[in-house]
């Protein structure tokens, strides 16, 4: 219980930056919509005409951009990205931390098991991204629903936010496996943003190049696409058992490889 | 010559911390003790001579130039080693010195050489593998190899075994024979006894004296201890010049200074089975000073 | 000199990996191009219905993705982006490392200046930047020269790729401010990133609205693709923004550093 709190206090100042920073962009962005919803319609009738490979450079999908949630649509990707950096960085370096700062030789004298220096640590980079996603959430569906000319918007932004929320858990057991595994600490976070932008780069690839679908399972960006998952769509049950076991088996890593690794003094 | 000279150096920081108003100098060739408890003042006064920070009021002199002015022109003659030594953890000790070495204008090599043979280093491994002693030696080789002029040592010994620490001292000594001077911080007070010629004591950010070691053990100050037969009344000893009075057993010890004949005559008049009379060493008067200032 | 090589080989694994990553970068995306000029080939015809405000809002000029110049320029902007957080890492870590791995005492107690110190730092951090952009200009000179479908201005690509070079030099001297200013930053990567991405996505809600004033917020914005390629020159003003920020920034930091007090680890 001490380190968990001692760890979400030690995040507490990260955390309301990005929060700030996701707010800003979601409210910036929506306020852009203010200004696009004009020429809305026509600029709907050229979007569909447009290739896939075309559509994927502009970003904007397939969305129907005449309507708020649609234009909310087309930056999802972004709130994708914000997120999964936040949580792959926070995975990371909740782990590796302790041996970067030199505090490991505090932290794993104490009393306790490994294992039981990492739940906790782990549990605490939970309730940060929980904390994120909900933030996002209010402040997308708020934002949302104050352009919106009176459509429901909440279930499009609910699966929304499940799609980020699973990719926000990936990305952290992704990071904290990473920073388990590795033997010099202060490359885990570089390597696990490194993993997390190759995989976003491949995705954009994947959409510009329809012959190379199949790597879709090499990219957790595509597993939840927001032009899929919006408008009934709902998340790919494929995907979501492929999340879930990468997260179980990353989760089962991170404390397997960490409970055997010499901790780097 | 004035090696150091220290003028009503001031160093606050936003809160208490610091030091104020300290002046004193330090002689050319010889071993300058500074000496403290923890947080007395002494890295910040160490730190402030070599400009890594810049004081809020008065001067600091090294070999006769303003200490931030000339900052790297005095450095070339400087030798420093700090309390905890922290290198390019994947250079290996080798790369490390030539890089250290790469700094003044002269070949070092030869006594670089000389100090890793000394300090028996293994000069092939990375710093990062090094135990903490490994990392002090490659400290002292790196902040002697240049053969400075003055050598600037901030609580150097921990993390050296005893022989080691001999091996320290004893290069410290050649050093200042061969005419160097020597500043030496340290809370540890066998250590600046067995080396220093003049040594400041430093309390709360201002100094309580200046003295020369000599004349600290000289100051009239006796240890004085016997052993009775009998149990003698507590208040017995209680005459003025006794300080630190205690009992053990059939054993009493106590600092004295002031007229010995008072004491020998109450010595005297007791039934003693033993008697000791001593120089205190540094440590039981440097104690007695703190005391005193409370 | 001692300083500038002992630096340089600090940089010298993470510059051959950024190097290589903006190399891979733009092989991948300039060898799609050739399906995607296609693809805009079919495009142009349905878009000339369309009015130019339109068009406007999406951004680029559709058309100009048929020409590689512009496809090109397009991708340009992923290049400058990873381009942007290398040179901010170099930037950010410069005086920080020495902090964090506590090599400060070691490295100001040498007879050299302080402003020497940070002149060597600078000119080792500007020869890997150098480095980089050399041969990033002669991968992607290669690459564009063999996807090409018609000629294209050799000095117009060669000035848009220099902007590389403008944008690196701007997120540099951030980076060094920032590490001079702030007394200890534990992670350097996080420093970058988040600077890095919070001026991208600036740029990304500045580049539509249309508002020229608001484009100088944003560093990524400084250099429009667009008319390069219309005028074949920089725009004079934003240029001069940009010599503006790095200088302030870079005597601020030689006057900063050189007063700072270098606390006891």
């Amino acid at each position: 219980m001490n380190i968990f709190l001692n760890e979400l206090k030690a995040h507490r100042k990260s955390l309301i930056i990005w929060c700030i920073g996701i707010i800003f962009f979601v409210v910036s962005d929506m306020a852009k919509y203010a200004g696009l919803s004009t020429s809305g319609q026509s600029l709907n009738e050229l979007l569909a005409g447009m290739p896939k490979s075309l559509q994927a450079i502009m970003g904007t999908g397939n969305f129907d951009l005449s309507t708020a949630i649609g234009y909310f649509g087309m930056l999802t990707i972004y709130l994708y990205l914000m997120a999964t950096v936040h949580a792959a960085m926070l995975g990371a370096n909740i782990i590796s931390k302790e041996e970067r700062d030199k505090t490991a030789e505090f932290l794993f004298v104490k009393p306790v098991s490994r294992s039981k220096i990492i739940f906790p640590k782990l549990l605490a980079a939970l309730v940060n991204i929980v904390i994120f996603n909900i933030i996002t959430w209010v402040s997308s569906f708020y934002m949302v629903k104050i352009f919106s000319k009176g459509e429901s918007v909440s279930s499009d932004i609910a699966s929304i936010m499940a799609a980020i929320f699973i990719l926000q858990i990936l990305f952290l057991v992704i990071g904290s496996a990473i920073a388990a595994v590795s033997k010099n600490p202060k490359r885990a976070v570089s390597i696990s943003t490194g993993i997390l932008l190759i995989t976003y780069i491949l995705s954009i690839v994947i959409d510009l190049n329809e012959n190379i679908e199949y790597m879709k399972y090499l990219s957790p960006f595509k597993y939840f696409e927001s032009k899929n998952v919006m408008f009934g769509g709902g998340l790919d049950p494929v995907f979501v058992v492929l999340s879930l076991v990468m997260i179980g088996v990353l989760t089962m890593g991170t404390f397997v490889f960490y409970n055997k690794r010499d901790l780097n003094l | 010559m004035n090696v150091i000279e220290i003028n009503n150096l001031t160093k606050t920081y936003g809160n208490a911390r610091g030091i104020t108003d300290l002046s004193f100098h330090v002689e050319e060739g010889e071993i300058f003790g500074f000496i403290g408890p923890n947080g007395a003042g002494k890295s910040t006064t160490i730190r402030t001579i070599l400009s890594l920070i810049y004081p809020t009021g008065g001067s600091a002199k090294i070999f006769g130039k303003d200490c931030i002015d000339f900052a790297p022109e005095i450095a070339k003659e400087i030798g420093y080693l700090p309390s905890e030594v922290f290198y390019y953890d994947n250079m290996k000790v080798i790369d490390l010195l030539k890089y250290s070495a790469s700094f003044y204008k002269k070949d070092c090599k030869k006594r670089m050489n000389e100090l890793v043979e000394i300090m028996d280093l293994d000069i092939t491994k990375k710093i990062d593998d090094l135990s903490l002693g490994n990392k002090k030696k490659v400290g002292i080789v790196q902040g002697l190899l240049h053969e400075p002029k003055l050598i600037i040592l901030d609580e150097p010994t921990s993390g050296l075994d005893p022989l080691m620490q001999q091996r320290f001292f004893d290069l410290l000594l050649e050093e200042n024979k061969k005419g160097a001077t020597i500043l030496f911080s340290s809370h540890i007070l066998s250590e600046v006894q067995r080396l220093c010629d003049r040594v400041a004591i430093i309390k709360e950010g201002k100094i309580v004296t200046v003295e020369k070691i000599s004349n600290l053990k000289e100051n009239n100050y006796k240890k004085i201890k016997i052993e009775t037969r009998n149990a003698v009344d507590r208040d017995y000893f209680n005459i003025t010049g006794v300080n630190d009075l205690t009992f053990k057993d059939s054993t009493i010890s106590f600092l004295f200074r002031g007229d010995i004949n008072t004491v020998l005559k109450k010595i005297a008049e007791v039934d003693i089975t033993n008697l000791w009379i001593e120089e205190p060493d540094l440590e039981e008067i440097f104690m007695h000073y703190y005391e005193k200032e409370d | 000199m001692n300083i500038y090589f002992h630096e340089l080989k600090a940089y010298k694994n993470s510059t051959l990996i950024w190097t290589f990553s903006l190399i891979a970068l733009v092989i991948l995306f300039m060898s799609m191009f050739p399906s995607i000029s296609r693809d805009v080939e079919v495009f142009k015809e349905l878009m000339e219905g369309f009015p130019e405000a339109v068009r406007k809002a999406l951004g680029l000029e559709i058309e100009s993705f048929g020409t590689i110049l512009g496809f090109y320029s397009y991708i340009f902007l992923y290049v400058t982006l990873f381009g942007a957080i290398q040179a901010m890492n170099i930037g950010t870590s410069i005086i920080s490392k020495e902090v964090r791995d506590k090599t400060a005492d070691f490295l100001l107690t040498k007879p050299v200046s302080r402003s020497k110190i940070l002149t060597s730092k600078l000119m080792a951090a500007l020869t890997t930047l150098i480095f980089t952009n050399v041969v990033y200009v002669v991968a992607a000179s290669v690459i564009v020269s063999q996807v090409k479908t018609e000629a294209y201005s050799m000095k117009i690509f060669l000035m848009i790729t220099l902007t590389l070079f403008f944008v690196q030099l701007i997120f540099l001297a951030l980076g060094i401010i920032i590490s001079v200013i702030v007394p200890k930053i534990k992670s350097v990567l996080t420093v970058s990133l988040g600077t890095v991405f919070t001026f991208y996505i600036i740029g990304l809600l500045t580049s539509t609205t249309g508002d020229e004033s608001k484009r100088y917020l944003s560093p990524f914005q400084y250099f429009d693709t667009g008319y390069i390629i219309k005028n074949s020159s920089f725009e004079t003003s934003f240029l001069l923004v940009g010599v503006g920020i790095v200088s302030v920034s870079l005597v601020t930091s030689y006057i900063i550093y050189t007063k700072k007090d270098i606390q006891a680890v």
